[in-house]
């Protein structure tokens, strides 16, 4: 090889070297992470506890409870087209307070209106039974700059767009539930058929041994719902039932417990019921567990521990978060005479958002006083996903 | 017979240790002087960009409002009634960290909507709302800056916003993925958006609000949902806007630095011309032996190669630790005038080394073609001739002193062109450089005439020998002063561009400053008032006593039909009109800015934008969009990016604003001015730190800013001294070191050891002399086109050129220094050899 190739080949090396460190190259997104600052996260210390029976009065007690740290309302329902398609549906908006209401006079010197200890999420899922398909929403918000909030009268929780709110000032009810994702929505008006009911003793209701590991709970348990349901572009027209629920508390599990099974279950006969669980670490179940019994006219009748039998018939595993949760049930209440099979309308409706947790349509047939009865409902089960951990509400 | 070729040329390097050396330094400092300005304003823009898209994320588009800021309402319609999604709210400023020693950019959002655009700063990225959010007043810092700081989450952190002082706790540490990220986060601090709104005092107003829009349509949406006060801006338009304000400034820089490459340029020539002429009967004599003349020519080029790849690669070395200490006077400068900017290191960049190289050895073998043809191109019997070579330069001289004059006549008509392009124009001056340099082989013979008689006079023979030995080495003593009188006339335009530039600054600054005091917040960019004053500390001194009369000064920033630009709403005092000297225009629109839609602007504003008496400049306002008319054009030197003015009657009509950004105040008849400065600081009320400054004080302020803005062109022109110096020393030496054999003959022939002394230093006096002497003309014309066209063209402003004595001496002093200093090693070394051996030599 001659010097001249050997030049060649030099220059081709160098130009090769310069173009590879001149090559313009895309710069990579400023990207990092916050190790965040663990022992400024307080406790419970400071907030309200729901710690015995106060009376409560309406339409205010519709609107939020701030100083206790978390809240919710929630409205699920079974509904159907025209032509006997069927639903299920979800909207729950959750109102968490981040600190203590005893800062309040570190509140006060703010002037800021984004300032705020109010986390609001929400959360909307359309089960289409037909399809087998669950879709599932969640959104945040600060509670603050009218970016979410809720108030009555008049009655209306909103994060964003998505709201919840009084038909007409005047009253809570009929409401109005709007929300819509990218993929779908609904925009739904709920009448009550019955009045409000007030579970446990004047709407508080213990959930352990402790004082104060309690909530307030307050039900709509059937309501005449109406509306437009959005799938993928598509708008189905519907009608059918719904249950709504609002409770706050500030600490409603105990040490130990890990999740509940909770159902609501509206009757042909006109009864309605909610009865729930609360599990064990070790899978065992809780002595609080808890129910109502609504009459057509709305008289109720509270379920105490040992009230209810639950057995577990059929399990499915979840492929999204490999949780295995029960899918159908026998619920036996001796008390009011209630003998349920409850089975999952379809089994993939676990709500995978920050927390994975199940949120589904049920059918109900069983026997009610010796006569044969059928029902819908919705069950929700928290803690079975492994990545669950503890639900945030 | 290669090989021996080229041992023979590094033996002729390696005999002339001080010659070689010499050049490798003038490449090095050439070199090092471009690339550590390179380094210094690339590091500057990288800085700037990291920032920029560290807080830009992944925006596309920004919703911006008129004046301060944007109506949070927008933010909520947009999203909520509208659902624009992705959308993000931001509220961003700076704040002073005083234990960091430093400035921090504060990014405040909504963690909650950061997600798509700046993950570091979402809830995703594991924010703690129950923190970060609901405790407010708190901050996320970088991990190293907190190590620096010795500060741990849940320690305080005090910051200083326009002149108030909080306490922020630190809720989080900022970790970064990877280097990039970690460099972008160190220059920020993220807050949540209601402790910004706090920190900078802009309840229910927001910066921004940033978008990803992805289709035009979309875009067009937006627009149309905006409100008037409301506009749509693709965020890199944002980005480029800024970047653009210091591309002058940095233009500047750059082609102060290929000033040094330029003299550095003639070193080399002088350094390869010396060689080749030294070694004519060697070459002479190879070729006779029958060399050929390619192999001559790449003799030659592999020498100068040579020296060229020492110089360079010693250069990139010495220009790195240059830019270290450069880098912060090009931050420093862009924080005095620009925007806030932390450069927290260099950015070693590949394109500038790569640059430097080039240009190192690509001036290096440009030097030296013209000696490398001289060598090869002469027959070989007239190479071995001496004095042919110099015959042929003295009959040259004319024909270059034609060329010059070409030369110079092109760069002239080259800066006639009209249109405001800064690289034709120091095309222009580097074409007059080199014409001006082509002239002296021809301007030195003339002068060595002239001088003879005098040198006659003063030292009799050795003096009449001195004068005429510039004439017959003329080959190598006009490129020695050709080097010299540029790198001083280098000197000496830079130096006057300077005085001229303070002179007229002051003369401004006497007029403008008319009130007897001036009270205005700490503003983190010393030209641009940042910061508000507190409602109280107006009021306050408004009516304290001794103060008679009292106006305010509001300055926002607007988007204009001519991009983004300041806005200064003026209150009328008894003496504004004396303070603004009007350019074009008359003085009934003072009468109109009281009460009409009329602005005045300035001459760097009228300039930049090609703004007339007359036009119409559109400018958003919270009303929409709204035409002003142009009344009239004045002389300012405080911003190179130009200002609008404004009245505040007319202002506040379009503007919801009642901030003020300044405060002057005339004092009371009989009352001394430092008396009423003293009690009014008394009298500041608690919260705000405000500066208050009599106008003596103010005035040496902005004249201290003044000189800091101009420390990196100081050091330009020392740096380009010190290579002249060098160039003079090796140029001269060189020269001399040469003549040992015709020294030798002269103390052989009797000449004593003091008389020698004094014929070499004598003739370097005489050499040093015309260099300076030259240098005074070459530097005024630099002095011109640098003040008239280059200063214009990059910044607007009309200067007062401004020549003081002391500077042409200056000149004249450092050339004549620079040559004596040269004549004395090579005299002491003849002195003290034996002439016999000298004779022998070679």
């Amino acid at each position: 090889m001659g010097y001249r190739s050997l030049w060649i080949l030099l220059g081709l090396a160098l130009a090769l070297g310069v173009a590879w460190v001149l090559w313009p190259t895309e710069p990579t997104p400023i990207e990092g992470r916050v190790s965040p600052a663990e022992a400024l996260s307080g406790d419970a210390e400071g907030f309200l506890r729901a710690d015995g029976p106060r009376e409560l009065s309406f339409p205010e007690d519709h609107g939020p409870h701030p100083g206790y740290r978390t809240e919710w309302w929630y409205y699920t329902g079974n509904v159907e087209t025209a032509e006997g398609r069927r639903f299920g549906y979800q909207f729950t908006i959750f109102r968490n307070q981040l600190t203590p209401p005893d800062t309040a006079a570190a509140e006060e010197a703010r002037t800021s209106d984004w300032a705020t200890n109010q986390l609001f999420l929400a959360h909307l899922a359309v089960g289409d039974v037909e399809n087998e398909q669950h879709y599932g929403a969640e959104r945040f918000s600060r509670g603050a700059a009218g970016l979410a909030g809720a108030q009555s009268p008049p009655f209306r929780v909103w994060l964003e767009d998505w709201t919840m709110a009084a038909v007409d000032g005047a009253d809570a009810t009929p409401m109005r539930l709007t929300a819509h994702d990218d993929d779908f929505g609904l925009d739904l008006t709920v009448d009550p058929l019955k009045p409000k009911v007030l579970h446990g003793d004047r709407g508080y209701d213990p959930k352990g041994a402790d004082p104060g590991n309690a909530s307030y709970y307050v039900t709509f348990s059937r309501m005449a719902t109406e509306g437009t349901l959005t799938i993928n572009g598509e708008a189905f027209d519907v009608t059918g039932e719904s249950w709504m629920d609002h409770e706050w508390s500030t600490s409603a599990l105990m040490e130990g417990q890990v999740g509940w099974d909770w159902f609501s279950v509206q009757l042909d006969n006109g009864y309605d019921l909610m009865y729930y669980e609360l599990r064990e670490e070790d899978g065992s179940r809780s002595p609080y567990t808890s129910g109502t019994v609504v009459d057509p006219e709305g008289n109720t009748v509270s379920l105490a521990e040992g009230d209810g039998v639950l057995e577990v018939l059929d399990r499915w595993t979840s492929p999204h978060t490999g949780g295995t949760y029960p899918v159908r049930w026998r619920l036996q209440i001796p008390k009011a005479d209630l003998d349920l099979e409850i089975t999952s309308v379809f089994p993939d409706q676990e709500m995978n958002v920050s927390t994975s947790y199940y949120e589904g349509a049920i059918d109900v047939a069983g026997q009610h006083a010796g006569v044969e009865v059928q029902g819908r409902g919705f069950v929700e089960m928290t803690g079975y996903a492994e990545d669950a951990g503890q639900p945030r509400f | 017979m290669i090989a021996s070729l080229w041992r023979s040329s590094l033996r002729y390097l390696w005999s002339h240790p001080w010659l070689f050396g010499l050049s490798v330094v003038g490449v090095a400092m050439g070199v090092a002087m471009v690339v550590s300005i390179d380094l210094a304003n690339v590091s500057a823009q990288e800085a700037f960009e990291l920032s920029a898209e560290t807080v830009t994320g992944r925006a596309t588009h920004q919703v911006r409002g008129a004046g301060d800021g944007l109506d949070e309402a927008v933010y909520r319609q947009l999203r909520i009634d509208h659902g624009v999604r992705p959308a993000a709210p931001v509220v961003e400023g700076y704040a002073t960290v005083p234990d960091a020693g430093r400035t921090f950019q504060v990014l405040g959002i909504d963690p909650i909507a950061e997600g798509p655009f700046r993950a570091y700063a979402s809830q995703d990225a594991g924010i703690e709302l129950d923190v970060f959010m609901a405790r407010g007043q708190t901050a996320l810092i970088a991990e190293p800056v907190a190590e620096a700081l010795s500060r741990a989450p849940g320690d305080t952190l005090q910051v200083r916003v326009g002149g108030r002082d909080r306490a922020l706790i630190i809720a989080g540490l900022l970790a970064a993925d990877d280097e990039r990220s970690r460099q972008a986060l160190e220059s920020v601090m993220v807050v949540d958006i209601s402790t910004a709104q706090e920190l900078f005092e802009m309840r229910g107003r927001l910066s921004r609000v940033d978008l990803i829009v992805e289709t035009d349509a979309e875009r067009d949406r937006i627009e149309g949902l905006l409100p008037e006060s409301a506009r749509l801006d693709r965020s890199e338009a944002r980005t480029e806007t800024v970047e653009q304000m210091t591309r002058a400034f940095e233009l500047n820089l750059q082609a102060l630095s290929l000033l040094a490459l330029v003299v550095g340029m003639f070193l080399i020539y002088n350094t390869m011309t010396f060689s080749v002429i030294q070694r004519r009967p060697l070459i002479g004599r190879l070729r006779a032996l029958g060399v050929t003349r390619r192999e001559i020519w790449r003799l030659i080029l592999g020498e100068a190669l040579l020296i060229g790849a020492l110089g360079t690669v010693v250069g990139l070395a010495l220009g790195l630790v240059l830019a270290q200490g450069l880098v912060v006077l090009v931050t420093q400068t862009i924080n005095d005038l620009y925007y806030v900017l932390t450069v927290r290191e260099l950015t070693i960049d590949a394109w500038t080394l790569t640059k430097g190289a080039l240009l190192g050895l690509g001036a290096t073998l440009l030097a030296t073609v013209w000696p490398a043809r001289e060598a090869t191109n002469a027959p070989a019997s007239t190479v071995l001739q001496r004095s042919a070579a110099e015959t042929s330069t003295r009959e040259a001289a004319p024909r270059l002193a034609l060329g010059g004059v070409f030369l110079g006549l092109l760069g002239g008509g080259l800066l006639l062109i009209p249109g405001d392009s800064i690289a034709l124009s120091y095309a222009a001056l580097f074409l007059l450089i080199i014409g001006f340099s082509l002239l002296i082989p021809l301007v030195i013979t003339g002068m060595a005439t002239g001088l003879r008689p005098v040198m006659d006079r003063l030292f009799g023979l050795i003096g009449r020998m001195a004068a005429r030995g510039v004439v017959t080495t003329l080959s190598r003593t006009a490129v020695a002063i050709a080097a010299l009188v540029v790198a001083v006339a280098a000197t000496v335009g830079v130096g006057i561009m300077i005085d001229s530039f303070r002179g007229t600054v002051e003369v401004w600054l006497e007029g403008q400053l008319q009130a007897d005091v001036y009270v205005q917040p700490p503003s983190l960019v010393f030209r641009q008032a940042d910061a508000t004053l507190d409602a109280g500390v107006v009021a306050t001194f408004r009516a304290a006593e001794g103060v008679r009369d009292a106006h305010t000064v509001r300055s926002v920033h607007v988007e204009t039909n001519h991009g983004r630009s300041e806005l200064v709403a003026i209150e009328f005092g008894p003496s504004t009109e004396d303070a603004y000297r009007i350019k074009e225009g008359d003085a009934s629109v003072w009468d109109r800015l009281g009460s009409e839609p009329v602005v005045i602007v300035s001459e760097p504003y009228a300039y930049r934008h090609d703004v007339e008496v007359g036009d119409t400049i559109e400018i958003q306002t919270d009303e929409g969009r709204a035409p002003f008319e142009v009344g009239a054009v004045y002389f300012d030197y405080a911003s190179d990016l130009g200002v609008i003015t404004i009245g505040r009657p007319v202002y506040n009509q379009y503007f919801e604003d009642d901030a003020v950004s300044g405060l002057a105040l005339y004092t009371a008849e009989g009352q001394p001015v430092e008396g009423l400065v003293e009690r009014l600081r008394r009298q500041v009320p608690d919260g705000q730190e405000v500066i208050i400054r009599s106008n003596q004080g103010l005035r040496e302020a902005s004249l201290e800013v003044f000189d800091r803005t101009f420390t990196v062109t100081v050091v330009l022109r020392l740096l380009a001294v010190l290579v002249a110096f060098v160039g003079v020393l090796s140029a001269l030496m060189a020269l001399q070191l040469e003549r040992s054999r015709e020294l030798a003959v002269l103390r052989a022939n009797g000449m004593t050891p003091r008389q020698l002394w004094q014929y070499v230093t004598s003739q370097t006096g005489v050499m040093g002399l015309m260099a300076g002497v030259l240098a005074v003309p070459l530097g005024l014309i630099l002095a011109t086109v640098l003040v008239y066209v280059i200063n214009r063209r990059s910044f607007g402003w009309t200067l007062q050129f401004n020549v003081t004595p002391e500077i042409l001496l200056q000149a004249v002093g450092l050339a004549l220094v620079a040559a004596l200093l040269a004549g004395l090693y090579p005299s002491y070394k003849m002195a003290q050899a034996n002439p016999a051996d000298a004779l022998r030599e070679e």
